[in-house]
């Protein structure tokens, strides 16, 4: 969930809880929010939590 | 906002109504108050990339999820500019630009996302008052809605229906 934009209603996203992701298949590192997380380079979903 | 604001806010009965809107995957919803309009669309389970100043995060969505928009302003113009962005995040996979605190271009933007199973509006938003991330910042007629994701369209809690104009359209 994020809220962003507008003066008073900017979320401290660096408050978030991200978690870090390696793709299984080609290797991207990524930085995600959610349940059902994907790599952004290559749509895979063979990813894990590193 | 004004102290005045707040009160009226504060002053609002909330009726604990609860609505089912069908929003098709390539449909809007908009719900037009007197002095602010809301846009709901399904996430479609895309991710959505958000951008700070240090580091890119990747925000993932379940198909069930929703993107709403809200906007200050009524009619015509308000709602292009609500299904705008709501297209080029959803479908351009544009970035959202996550501004710092205080950036003086934050009082400019006039289109707030909320991404997610839900989102709580509220009127009574101040800066760095609210920690919960699925808070949007709407006007005082939508105060305390809640807009929640289920599969095939959303479910509204809290809305007055006299008070505001309900409608799906094409996105």
């Amino acid at each position: 969930m994020c809220t962003v934009g507008g003066g008073p209603d900017i979320g401290n996203i660096e408050s978030l809880a991200a978690k870090d992701y390696e793709c299984l298949d080609c290797k991207n590192q990524f930085k995600g929010m959610g349940r059902r997380p994907m790599c952004p380079s290559c749509k895979s979903r063979n990813v894990k939590a590193v | 906002m004004s102290i005045l604001q707040i009160q009226e806010c504060q002053g609002r009965l909330k009726p604990a109504k609860a609505m089912n809107l069908t929003i098709k995957e390539d449909e809007i919803a908009y719900l037009e108050g007197r002095k602010g309009t809301i846009a709901i669309a399904k996430s479609k389970g895309f991710f959505f990339y958000l951008e700070t100043e240090a580091e890119e995060r990747i925000l993932f969505t379940e198909p069930e999820d929703l993107i709403v928009a809200s906007s200050w302003g009524v009619g015509d113009k308000v709602k292009r500019a609500l299904a705008c962005t709501i297209f080029q995040l959803r479908e351009m996979q544009a970035p959202l630009i996550v501004l710092s605190k205080g950036h003086p271009a934050s009082p400019r933007l006039k289109v707030v996302v909320s991404i997610g199973e839900r989102t709580r509006c509220s009127c009574q938003i101040q800066p760095g008052t609210h920690p919960e991330q699925d808070v949007l910042c709407a006007s005082q007629e939508f105060h305390q809605i809640e807009i929640i994701g289920q599969p095939g369209g959303a479910k509204i809690l809290g809305l007055a229906e006299e008070e505001s104009n309900i409608a799906v359209q094409k996105l």
